[in-house]
């Protein structure tokens, strides 16, 4: 099967193997070789120069040698390529207990964590959200909400007016307004937004805060809807454990009107500091909308009932989180808010 | 409000404590803070009466002289230093002998003041803990029985519970009302009134007159005189029970008008008959600029929406708010007009708030009073006078009622509370609610007609009945059920969508969120103003003057968040904020309402205004977090760039380099923007003003980026569409130009006639690698990559276009290409 001119190429090319030092000598023989180029290459490519007879014997001894250059080299460059390896890594000494390399982490600040989760919630239980301006009408604030001039319920929100007639929303409530009439019930709608009361700033109060408003119209929707709704955000909320309790109170915009509470995720009702040894945590306020209400956006209160709830998501945040005191939210210390990375 | 609870148990007999009570309230409605002891720690006082001055001993801490008394407990005598103003022989007063506690452990010993040893020590309201007043000296008991002890006789013995009223319920800020709302709740029975009103002589119609003028604001006004009276200290009792609830004693004909108030909810007032001229009360409105002094001593200025208290003469009383100086009951008085009436409550709160003069009586009208009650009051009132003052009550009452109030009557239907609640009591079970809180009920068929009564003026709907029901019956009986109903779509804003996209990518990118005040201090926004800019939105009534506007520009939230930062040692600070600002647009807008009712047109102007979205980007301090491999390079122009770029690829809009922008609160010459194909502005971006982050206390250079919403909104993001992936392989080709020093030149220029002398074969063009010589020249080195969607390209193909593209740029331009 030999032939002379295909000995020689192999002869001389098992002879450089033998010397390669390096993977790249190694594909510089390959190159040479088996390559384009190569010695081996352009004899079978020259086969056809080749008397007939010889031509077979050439070839298929050319072929062999491929072949046996091939295994040759994949070899050697195998053991080569691995020893090669085990240098580098010895030279580079790898201590891997040195910090990764990590790419910036930002951070999305816990009021938005919160409001996402809320929106999410509500989303998948069939509300949209809605969203209205800051500044408001007092109309839309106040008096469309059954909250006339004049009279003691506006002690409750203490405002700050741009005017006679316009002032920094107090909650989310004028967007019920304006959605209400903006469109014929069925609605169903959350409300999510910055709110701004005459507070001076403390541990619990901010001049500025947010909250998220729910309202649902429909024309067979009771209270016993409310409490199931909200009984359902609880749970997602604050965990599967969670009980919620409806006590009476008073907002002008709804009769009847209920405060909700929350049983104590961290005590579960036993009583401990975070709710003040009463096992219960008020997060928000909530009622069926007040049929004047209902009247003054066009709505007949004999067709169609609805309830409202709102509630600041700062509180939530502070309960979920275990946050003590409300300013942390708006210094924007990075130390603060990278606990929300 | 503060309600002693042996007050509410002469009302109403109640088995339950005051916190069973308590709870009971709260889960009706009524918000109690807290229950607590009147005197929770006073151990061993005693009344003690001074039975000798001995001498004096010099001058005490007060700047009165100190006196060694004798003080009898009856049975024991002591020794005791006293530097009391009201020290004198004969007083009983609040006496702790040594061994006594008063409150904060403090356990009294014998001790020795100006080198004299005192046994004990005789008290203030303070010392006790019961009340403020200290400097009038020691607590006088003047009937008590020396020895008795203190906490008995004073009924310290006590719970009091503090009540949160909600403004519908006025008939709740008293005992009476208190006592009336916990039997209603538990079903225990009231106490009949007992007034013993002994009247006589003259009737009260021939000694007084009363002409209402102003029959809007006044609806009823009754007075009773009594004649006869003793001005003097109330006794203790009474004292005490003012104490309590945090009421300071004055004397007997003040202090029982108080306690009626308390005890009843009716303010009532007493003025010295003999100085209200003719005998005559006359109700009206005040005239423009009508000065008249109250109580109080001040001079207060009226206008005519103010409603007055006045004789033939001059006015004596501002309604329902405050008395007058000119007719106070002083010690000289001997007889007494008194006054029980009803204002309409917005005058009341109009008055109150205008004059900044907030009043218990104040307080109580402007949330309404009950109009049939306050003849009770006045009644009570009387008769108590008549007990802590003597004198004799003239026969009956003067009583101008010209609004009389008409019954009050609602259809309840058991269907409604059904509709409402989900869930309703039987009717036996509800008229036996309604009944219990003083209604009167009569069944109709399934329904209930219901009269209320006069003092629950928040009962006027049927859906007031059914809060009633449910708040009595139990909100717990309230089943869990959620809204059936079609199912719609659920749709979100795109402001929603977007706030979303823009923080998912800036988060990821390594910024921190931040959010802030809205707030804003003129002196920034004057230095960020410019000459055709809308005046900013400013509030009437700020916290603070250096918060009276709302926010002009985007970057004042991102830039305090950094002042925060590198005031508390953190100096590399890569925040952002999704912000609004709040800009006049000087016309009030008609209000945006696809359905409006007639009954809401008038109302339904929105505010002059907008609040343009924003999002607001700040970097300061090193690019990254740093660490072994090398310290972090600091940030510059081009990280405030590329974060608004990241920001807009993000959002789906594609923008490219524009001319300079037009927000302020930039450096001049470090401001550029990002325009859309469309010449939209959707970005600006630069170095931070050094005057505008001077203004927030920072020194480190800020570099900043501000997105607008409101234009990427408009640009609307092109749908996404897939595109083939190339199958024939790509080649790859650099090139580099020299721009003279002198040439003004920017990089975009290039770029654009690179492109279009490049053709459609230019797949791919990347800027990378800047380098400015010695001489001020600059080397701008792009790799452009070439791929045919068809065919393998030759090098000769791309050669051609290589050799083209040269030629344009260096032609164009007068640029040379840079030789490697």
């Amino acid at each position: 099967m030999a032939h002379p001119r295909v000995d020689a190429i192999v002869e001389q090319a098992r002879a450089a193997v033998a010397a390669a030092q390096s993977s790249s000598d190694l594909e510089a023989i390959r190159v040479g070789v088996l390559g384009r180029q190569g010695s081996l290459t352009q004899l079978l490519r020259s086969l056809g120069t080749l008397p007939p007879e010889e031509r077979p014997l050439v070839g298929a001894a050319a072929n062999v040698a491929k072949r046996e250059l091939e295994g040759l080299l994949d070899a050697r460059l195998a053991a080569t390529a691995e020893a090669e390896r085990q240098a580098e890594r010895r030279r580079r000494r790898l201590d891997l207990t040195l910090p990764g390399r990590r790419p910036p982490m930002g951070s999305l600040h816990p009021l938005t964590r919160v409001h996402d989760e809320i929106v999410s919630i509500f989303a998948g239980l069939g509300f949209s959200v809605v969203e209205g301006p800051e500044i408001e009408s007092d109309y839309h604030n106040f008096e469309a909400l059954n909250i006339p001039r004049d009279h003691p319920a506006r002690d409750m929100q203490d405002t700050f007016y741009l005017s006679d007639s316009t002032l920094l929303r107090t909650h989310t409530s004028p967007v019920q307004i304006r959605a209400m009439l903006d469109k014929k019930p069925p609605v169903r709608i959350i409300v999510p937004g910055k709110v701004y009361r005459r507070d001076v700033v403390d541990m619990t109060h901010s001049p500025m805060f947010h909250q998220v408003e729910g309202l649902a119209v429909d024309r067979a929707i009771t209270m016993a809807d409310l409490k199931g709704t909200l009984e359902l955000f609880a749970r997602e909320m604050f965990g599967p454990r969670s009980k919620i309790r409806f006590r009476p109170s008073f907002f002008p915009f709804t009769e009847p009107s209920a405060e909700v509470d929350v049983l104590c995720f961290a005590c579960h009702g036993d009583g401990c500091r975070v709710c003040k040894q009463t096992g219960w945590l008020e997060i928000l306020g909530s009622g069926m909308v007040h049929p004047q209400v209902l009247k003054n956006v066009g709505y007949d209160p004999e067709e169609v009932t609805g309830w409202a709830f709102g509630m600041g998501i700062e509180r939530i945040a502070m309960l979920k989180y275990g946050i003590d005191d409300l300013r942390l939210f708006f210094e924007n210390d990075l130390r603060f808010l990278k606990q929300f990375a | 409000m503060k309600i002693p609870y042996s007050w509410v148990r002469e009302f109403v007999d109640l088995t339950l404590t005051a916190e069973q009570a308590a709870e009971r309230l709260v889960n009706a409605g009524i918000e109690v803070a807290s229950v607590t002891p009147l005197a929770p720690d006073l151990k061993g006082v005693v009344v003690g009466e001074i039975e000798a001055v001995e001498r004096e001993l010099g001058q005490g801490h007060g700047g009165y002289p100190l006196f060694l008394c004798r003080v009898s407990t009856g049975r024991e005598h002591y020794s005791v230093v006293c530097g009391a103003p009201n020290t004198k022989v004969g007083v009983r007063a609040a006496f702790a002998p040594p061994g006594a506690v008063l409150p904060g452990g403090r356990r009294i010993a014998a001790a020795k003041i100006q080198g004299v040893e005192s046994q004990g020590m005789l008290c203030s309201e303070r010392e006790l803990g019961i009340g403020e007043e200290h400097e009038a000296g020691i607590l006088e008991v003047p009937d008590a029985r020396p020895g008795a002890d203190l906490v008995a006789e004073l009924g310290l013995d006590d719970q009091v519970l503090e009540v949160e009223v909600t403004p519908n319920r006025p008939d709740c800020l008293s005992v009476l009302g208190i006592a009336r709302e916990l039997a209603a709740l538990t079903g225990a029975r009231m106490r009949p009134s007992a007034i013993k009103l002994a009247e006589s002589g003259e009737a009260a119609k021939s000694l007084a007159r009363v002409r209402i003028e102003a029959p809007d604001l006044c609806h009823r006004f009754t007075a009773r005189v009594i004649r006869g009276v003793t001005i003097g200290p109330s006794p203790s009792w009474l004292r005490a029970r003012l104490r309590a609830v945090g009421l300071r004693p004055i004397s007997n004909v003040v202090d029982v008008t108080n306690y009626v108030l308390w005890e009843l909810g009716q303010p009532l007032h007493a003025y010295d008959y003999d100085t209200v001229a003719d005998a005559t009360i006359v109700v009206r409105r005040a005239r423009a600029d009508e000065r008249f002094t109250t109580l109080d001593g001040q001079e207060r200025v009226l206008d005519p929406s103010m409603l007055l208290i006045a004789d033939p003469q001059r006015a004596i009383g501002l309604a329902g708010v405050m008395g007058g100086a000119n007719t106070e009951v002083t010690d000289r008085t001997t007889r007494v007009l008194l006054e029980a009436a009803w204002f309409a409550p917005a005058s009341i709160r109009r008055t109150s708030r205008a004059l900044g003069l907030r009043t218990d009586a104040a307080y109580r009208f402007e949330r309404g009073a009950d109009v049939e009650g306050l003849v009770t009051a006045s009644a009570r009132a009387a008769a108590l006078i008549a007990e802590t003052a003597g004198g004799t009550i003239a026969r009956g009452v003067v009583d101008a009622y010209p609004r009389k109030r008409k019954a009050q009557h609602v259809r309840l239907r058991m269907a409604r509370v059904k509709r409402v609640l989900g869930v309703a009591p039987s009717p036996t079970q509800a008229r036996k609610v309604l009944t219990g809180l003083g209604l009167a009920v009569t069944s109709r068929g399934a329904d209930l007609d219901v009269t209320v009564p006069s003092f629950r003026r928040d009962l006027s709907m049927e859906d007031d009945l059914v809060e009633e029901i449910i708040r009595v019956w139990g909100y717990d009986r309230i089943p869990s059920t959620l809204p059936g109903g079609a199912i719609s779509l659920v749709t979100h804003p795109v402001s929603l969508r977007q706030g979303q996209t823009v923080r998912r990518a800036l988060v990821g990118a390594g910024l921190a969120e931040v959010v802030t005040y809205a707030f804003s201090d003129p002196a920034r926004a004057e230095l960020l103003r410019r000459p055709a800019d809308p005046k900013p939105v400013e509030l009437m009534n700020p916290l603070a003057q250096d918060a009276s506007l709302l926010r002009t520009h985007p970057l004042e939230g991102v830039l305090g968040a950094v002042s925060t930062n590198v005031r508390r040692q953190q100096a590399d600070v890569r925040v952002f904020e999704v912000t609004k600002t709040y800009v006049q647009t000087g016309r009030a807008e008609p209000g945006r309402a696809s359905l409006r009712p007639p009954s809401v047109e008038a109302g339904l102007t929105d505010p002059a205004t907008t609040e343009p979205r924003w999002v607001a980007i700040a970097l300061t301090g090193a690019r990254g977090e740093g660490g072994w491999s090398g310290a972090p390079e600091p940030v510059d122009v081009y990280d405030a760039k590329g974060m608004a770029e990241h920001t807009l690829a993000a959002l789906g809009v594609r923008a490219g380099s524009g001319d300079a922008g037009g927000l302020s609160g930039f450096e001049p010459d470090c401001h550029g923007t990002l325009v859309t194909e469309q010449g939209e502005v959707v970005a600006e971006f630069g170095e931070v003003a050094a005057a505008l982050r001077e203004s927030f206390g920072v020194t480190a250079t800020v570099f900043a980026a501000v997105v607008s919403l409101d234009a990427v909104g408009a640009a609307s993001a092109a749908a996404l569409s897939y595109q083939a992936l190339p199958r024939f392989p790509a080649v790859e080709r650099d090139l580099a130009f020299v721009v003279g020093a002198e040439q003004s030149l920017t990089a975009a220029q290039i770029e654009s006639a690179l492109r279009e002398a490049a053709g459609p074969l230019l797949r791919r063009l990347v800027l990378f690698d800047v380098f400015r010589f010695p001489d001020g020249r600059s080397s701008l080195a792009w790799r452009l990559l070439f791929q045919a969607e068809d065919r393998t390209l030759t090098d000769a193909e791309v050669n051609a276009v290589q050799e083209r593209v040269v030629r344009r740029i260096t032609e164009t331009f007068h640029i040379t290409l840079r030789s490697s």
